[in-house]
């Protein structure tokens, strides 16, 4: 029982993380939790924030405010950085000149790992025939592989990887996929993934944390935002009657591309009874097959620009 | 420490960069010492020349292999900048957050290597001074001359002008910004600043001009310290380019 609830082993806390870069706020006001033994998705289109927040969590970049800490504390304030944390920022922090085995005998003479474990990762990532050969001939997909060996070097509880799957071919996502799901379910560990594409990385976490212009947006179970999302779908003659019909609901409702409503909030029964208890015609009334990649292009789009007129 | 001092050592010997520049910084002291033997020994040109047996002769000459500290501050200032145009600065700084603990780890190796590349010069100047002073039956005074005191002096030239070049990187993270904007330093600001009045009485307190001092080469037009005294300024440019990379590095976010 430890009395400090972010002090639990190998969780990962964002709080109140804010940077400012100029006049641009690049994060903002960014608060979620990371929990042990799940892989969980940290999502967000390009320019999101998502590297600058693993940056400052992983203490490359300092907050403007907030703070970022791993089992927690602040990342420097680990005992063992090397050892309890593994991260890839984008799969580019290689000398083209330098081998695949030496890049990684540098990290362990860093770590004070011995030489054996460069060759121990490299069979798990499957770069055993590579190790001898500069890193310049590697292409994107070898360079996932070699970021991903450096990450686990030190056998770290906590992975935070930024879009590893970028340059990965399918079989190198499921192989990669595989791997994280071990590392969660059977060891426990804690994995952090970042990626801009939903369908990329949705077979493979059970948690999201949603990110988009730096701002938070959504964090929980995918489960719970799929079945969030799905909504009802309406068409009907009159829809300002129906607006009012089912007002009582709490729910939101967005007119489609198609010309019918989506009514978020709500089961089709609790819609179809208030419809037909205020007698408004309904032509249509369906559970909404809103797929994940949709829910999160929605959560995550630009704002519309507010109503009314310009001062 | 000492495993981040091996880790920045297995930085320079796992890419080829730092034997070429050794190569270079061979063949400019190699040029050098050939160049001031030719032209003391002939005497062309009706110039008025010293005897290649007099002691300042043969100390100039040591001095000269001192001019690969131009290549010895290159090599600091790519050793940290490679780490930013290569991002190489992420893993390392995950490893070891705290920032200042690497710097002084790389100043170690930076200054490891420019003591390698100045006895380098140094062994390649007496192995052409030996036989070539044999052969016109001059005889050396290795100590009574002062002319192993002079290579001493090339030797701490190029050592601490790698640990310049570290804290040079630092401040200019851009690779060829730093490697240009040194260079242009040394070539054309120091000995420009030496001709402006009032300004140049700063002069022999410089980087290039106290290293002048240690070795006894000849550079700019004011008076040199003396070389102790050059090797402290030295030093302490040295120690002040090291200081500013240690803090800069804490400050600023890595790349």
């Amino acid at each position: 029982m430890s009395p400090e609830p972010s002090a639990v082993e190998g969780r990962i806390v964002a709080s109140g993380l804010t940077k400012v870069f100029g006049e641009v706020k690049a994060v903002d006001d960014l608060s979620f939790t990371v929990e042990p033994g799940s892989v969980t998705g940290f999502l967000g289109p390009n320019g999101a924030g998502k590297t600058t927040t693993l940056r400052m969590i992983l203490g490359l970049a300092t907050p403007t405010s907030g703070t970022g800490t791993i089992s927690g504390v602040a990342y420097a304030h680990l005992p063992v950085p090397g050892r309890t944390v593994g991260a890839v920022l984008e799969a580019t922090s290689f000398h083209p000149g330098r081998s695949a085995r030496n890049h990684l005998r540098v990290f362990c003479a860093a770590a004070g790992l011995p030489d054996k474990r460069a060759d121990e990762v490299l069979e798990w990532v499957g770069l055993t025939q590579a190790a001898r050969y500069a890193v310049h001939g590697f292409s994107l997909g070898m360079r996932q592989r070699l970021a991903l060996a450096t990450a686990l070097l030190g056998n770290p509880r906590v992975l935070l990887l930024d879009e590893p799957a970028n340059g990965l071919d399918p079989e190198g996502i499921a192989w990669l996929r595989g791997l994280l799901r071990h590392f969660a379910d059977v060891d426990g560990r804690t994995v952090l993934i970042s990626s801009h594409v939903l369908s990329e990385v949705e077979q493979t976490v059970d948690r999201v944390v949603i990110i988009a212009r730096g701002r938070f947006i959504y964090e929980g179970k995918l489960a719970d935002l799929e079945g969030a999302s799905g909504g009802v779908v309406v068409r009907t003659p009159t829809p300002d009657q129906f607006a009012t019909a089912v007002a009582s609901l709490n729910a939101r409702i967005t007119p489609r591309a198609d010309g019918s409503l989506a009514v978020v909030g709500a089961t089709p029964e609790a819609v179809g009874r208030a419809a037909w208890e205020a007698h408004v015609e309904l032509h249509e009334l369906r559970a909404g097959s809103s797929s994940l990649e949709e829910t999160f292009l929605r959560l995550t789009a630009e704002p519309a620009a507010p109503p009314g007129p310009t001062p | 420490m000492i495993n981040l001092v091996r880790a920045e050592w297995r930085k320079v010997i796992t890419v080829k960069l730092g034997w070429g520049m050794l190569l270079g910084a061979l063949a400019l002291a190699a040029l050098g010492v050939v160049a001031q033997i030719a032209s003391n020994g002939n005497g062309g040109n009706g110039s008025p020349v010293l005897p290649l047996s007099a002691a300042a002769t043969q100390r100039s000459i040591a001095a000269s292999a001192g001019s690969a500290y131009l290549f010895s501050i290159v090599v600091g200032i790519i050793l940290i900048t490679t780490e930013f145009r290569h991002f190489t600065s992420r893993p390392t700084f995950l490893i070891e957050p705290r920032r200042g603990r690497v710097i002084v780890a790389k100043v170690i190796v930076a200054a490891v290597v420019g003591i390698i590349y100045g006895l380098a010069c140094a062994a390649l100047t007496a192995a052409i001074m030996e036989p070539w002073f044999a052969a016109l039956g001059v005889s050396i005074g290795w100590t009574s001359n002062g002319v192993l005191l002079s290579m001493l002096g090339d030797i701490i030239v190029i050592a601490i002008f790698a640990v310049v070049g570290i804290g040079v990187g630092v401040l200019v993270r851009n690779q060829i910004a730093a490697v240009i904007g040194a260079l242009i330093y040394l070539f054309v600001l120091e000995p420009l600043i030496d001709i402006i009045p009032v300004v140049k009485n700063a002069y022999p307190y410089l980087p290039g001009a106290a290293g002048a001092a240690i070795t006894g080469a000849s550079r700019g037009n004011l008076a040199h310290l003396t070389a102790v005294q050059g090797g402290f300024v030295l030093l302490g440019w040295g120690l002040l380019f090291a200081l500013c990379g240690w803090i800069l590095t804490i400050r600023r976010d890595v790349p």
